[in-house]
């Protein structure tokens, strides 16, 4: 059993009707009207269709007969892809754990994070800005102790809401709710307690491991048994092993950029960036600046540096340079939008403290401003450069 | 120009001159060997990348004087080819090329523009110091491999080399290690030296005398070059542009450890465990009462842990080493014991040979993440 921290530091992050609000958002026909994502098995169904009874994993001519106004669509993967690929980008800003449930949800452990990004809330409300912001979808998170927990959190808090489970109210939210509400229940096991006269949450939590075994084989009645217990599920865990890179951007308005307002914005996302990179002891190595042109068109430049370093000093001197070989390009095609990767990680080793000598990477500059944002807060300590920003 | 000279001899001293040859030059004369014969002075051999040089003298019987600039490695590997050891080289100036005969084998290969080459720094006119090539290359080998190998770091990339009265001391640091050898000379040296000398040139300069059987090298310092003179060969090289660290100010006042330690055996420990130190991994030295335990884990590798007893007293502590840089000092500390010091685990610790033999090593510690 892993153990458990005594806080709600893990999110349960999903888009509500992700199929079908990615078609409402692209087409603003739709918007407002009963739509299902698959004509011969319904795969996603928006929230006014929802209404009607429809479902996931029904079928067409069912969800017609029940909403007899419904829009049907095709599926549009790519766009679903892409879609979820911003949620998840999103997503990885915002918490150094993140483990994929699917396309577009996922549990986020923000621990440690506090005087960062602040409390589990603020990061589970900021969440859900960016992505109505960025992406034009609406998010719901669930926080809690575990992640049995705040996927139940999320669940009950859709759509578009929060709902944070503070770990004293766990029992009296859990208890009441129907089985089938918990992650990993299906329809056969909650037809097995029904037929026991077991509806609530509570009333299988009444019950010993022994008795749950009884009624649903061994494997099933432990795992209901943990479930029944809100015994934790387990750490977030990234699906892909380590974290690949670190990263932030920032939208540009339509109007053109100066040079000097350019130059800003690339030094305060490497700021957020470093800093972030710092206070998870992460170094990397390949620095890329990510642009995109007034016509959606994107191009990425990178420079891959001698040693990985989070040194806010080293990884600007190599943006900047890439800066300065793109403005060319910038100039020519008018720039939306500017992010900066780290990528090329080298994670877990610890760093490579230097001798005190002219220190060229600036790193005893960057743990007293550290220290400084993290007492005083993330705007205590500005570059004259970003004044007023 | 032609010439016949012993094919063993002419290999020894191509394979010398193949080290200087500039292997990514866009002038291409450079990849190339200038072959200069002189009558009654035998031979000489270029070579440069524009920041090493060297020219080899070598007997040769001249029969007629001249230079042609030929493609170096190649000429090398036909050279080390050839059946025989009595070779004739000759210019042919309708053909363009040189011919190498070497009993039944016949070359002919083409030449490089000769009036592209580069002239090399003479030591000429200038004051030069002779030290023994001994003590020197000792030295040498004791600190070289702490300079940067960094490019982005030039002022890193040297051997401050400090030669006065009868001592030589050398330097080298890449930020992350530093050492310093102090040698003392059996006899003083003329004049006072002080050049922040590219490591490289010195490691070729100590290759250089380690094969040859010359029992001193003269230094000249230039301007902005340096000239050796080993035997029959010159080297110079370009010095390094930038100031060299203040390095005595980084050498701790006092430490709170002191471990008289046997420094083969710990080599030999830090050596095996290290095999479990990949990708960057640290090596952990936890330091407990009357013992050492060195440890290291690389994820989805695996991990190795090894313990020996230490004169150690007072509260433990783990320290974190680049296990490369660790390896490097207690190899180069060239004594059966050591001294190790310690302040703390984000402190420097330093390596010093027990016996007194002027070497330090001054080593940074990795932050552990617990």
């Amino acid at each position: 059993m892993c153990s458990m921290s005594g806080e709600a530091t893990i999110l349960h992050a999903d888009v509500d009707a992700f199929f079908a609000s990615v078609e409402q958002r692209d087409d603003p026909r739709l918007r407002g009207r009963p739509i299902v994502v698959g004509a011969g098995v319904v795969m996603a169904a928006s929230y006014e269709a929802r209404a009607y009874g429809v479902r996931g994993g029904m079928g067409g001519a069912r969800a017609r007969r029940l909403c007899p106004r419904v829009v049907v669509v095709e599926p549009r993967w790519p766009a679903y892809v892409e879609a979820g690929r911003a949620v998840f980008a999103i997503f990885e800003r915002a918490a150094p754990l993140v483990e994929p449930l699917s396309i577009e949800e996922a549990f986020l452990d923000v621990r440690g994070l506090e005087r960062i990004s602040g409390s589990p809330a603020d990061v589970a409300a900021r969440l859900r800005c960016d992505v109505r912001e960025q992406v034009g979808l609406a998010l719901t998170v669930g926080v809690a102790r575990t992640k049995i927990l705040a996927k139940v959190a999320s669940r009950l808090a859709k759509p578009d809401g929060l709902l944070v489970v503070a770990p004293e109210d766990e029992t009296a939210l859990l208890h009441p709710l129907p089985v089938e509400l918990l992650w990993g229940i299906g329809r056969a096991t909650a037809a097995k307690l029904h037929a026991r006269g077991l509806e609530t949450v509570g009333q299988v939590a009444g019950l010993t491991e022994t008795t749950l075994i009884s009624i649903l084989g061994k494997a099933s009645g432990r795992h209901v048994h943990a479930l029944a217990q809100n015994r934790d599920s387990g750490p977030v865990r990234a699906r892909r092993g380590r974290r690949r890179s670190f990263g932030s951007q920032r939208a540009l308005g339509r109007s053109s950029t100066s040079p000097a307002a350019l130059d800003a914005d690339v030094v305060a996302l490497v700021e957020r960036v470093t800093r972030r990179m710092r206070a998870s002891g992460g170094v990397g190595r390949t620095v890329t600046l990510r642009l995109r042109f007034d016509d959606y068109s994107r191009a990425t430049r990178s420079h891959t540096l001698p040693r990985p370093t989070a040194a806010t000093q080293t990884i600007l001197a190599a943006m900047r340079e890439l800066v300065a070989a793109a403005m060319p390009m910038i100039d020519r095609r008018g720039l939306t939008l500017v992010g900066v990767t780290i990528g090329n990680l080298d994670a877990d080793r610890g760093a490579q403290l230097a001798l005190p000598f002219e220190d060229p990477s600036g790193s005893a500059l960057d743990e007293a401003l550290d220290d400084v944002r993290d007492r005083f807060g993330p705007t205590a300590v500005t570059r004259a450069a970003l004044l007023g920003r | 120009m032609k010439f016949s000279v012993s094919r063993e001899q002419f290999m020894a001293r191509l394979a010398i001159a193949v080290r200087c040859v500039s292997t990514r030059s866009a002038i291409q004369t450079l990849s190339g060997v200038l072959v200069e014969a002189e009558e009654g002075a035998g031979l000489e051999l270029q070579a440069t990348d524009m920041e090493l040089g060297v020219r080899i003298r070598g007997e040769a019987a001249v029969e007629r004087a001249g230079r042609a600039v030929l493609p170096a490695r190649l000429l090398l590997d036909v050279v080390r080819s050839l059946p025989r050891d009595e070779l004739s080289v000759e210019y042919r100036s309708s053909e363009q090329d040189v011919e190498l005969v070497c009993g039944p084998s016949r070359f002919h290969l083409r030449t490089l523009p000769a009036d592209d080459f580069p002239s090399l720094p003479t030591a000429e006119g200038a004051q030069a110091m002779t030290v023994p090539a001994r003590a020197f290359v000792d030295t040498v080998n004791r600190v070289a491999r702490s300079a940067s190998r960094d490019e982005t770091r030039p002022h890193l990339t040297g051997v401050l080399v400090n030669a006065s009265a009868s001592e030589l001391r050398m330097v080298a640091t890449d930020s992350y290690r530093l050492s310093v050898k102090e040698t003392n000379l059996e006899a003083p040296v003329e004049g006072e030296l002080e050049a922040n000398v590219p490591a490289r040139a010195l490691q070729e300069l100590s290759r250089i005398a380690t094969g040859g059987a010359a029992e001193s090298i003269a230094i000249a310092a230039l301007q902005n070059q340096v000239v050796f003179t080993v035997a029959d060969v010159v080297l110079s090289s370009r010095l390094v542009e930038g100031r060299f660290p203040n390095y005595r100010q980084l050498l701790p006042e006092s430490y709170e450890h002191e471990l008289r330690l046997n420094g083969a055996e710990l080599f030999e420990v830090t050596r095996r465990i290290s095999l479990l130190a990949q990708k960057n991994a640290p090596l952990r030295l936890r330091f407990a009462e009357g013992s050492l335990e060195i440890s290291a884990q690389t994820p989805d590798v695996g991990e190795a842990r090894e313990s020996l007893p230490v004169p150690f007293q007072g509260e433990a502590i783990e320290i974190g080493f680049n296990p490369e840089f660790l390896r490097d000092g207690l190899e180069s500390a060239e004594s059966q014991e050591i001294v190790l010091k310690l302040i703390s685990p984000l402190r420097p610790g330093l390596i010093q040979s027990g016996d007194d033999g002027g070497f330090l090593y001054l080593i940074m510690p990795i932050r552990l993440n617990v």
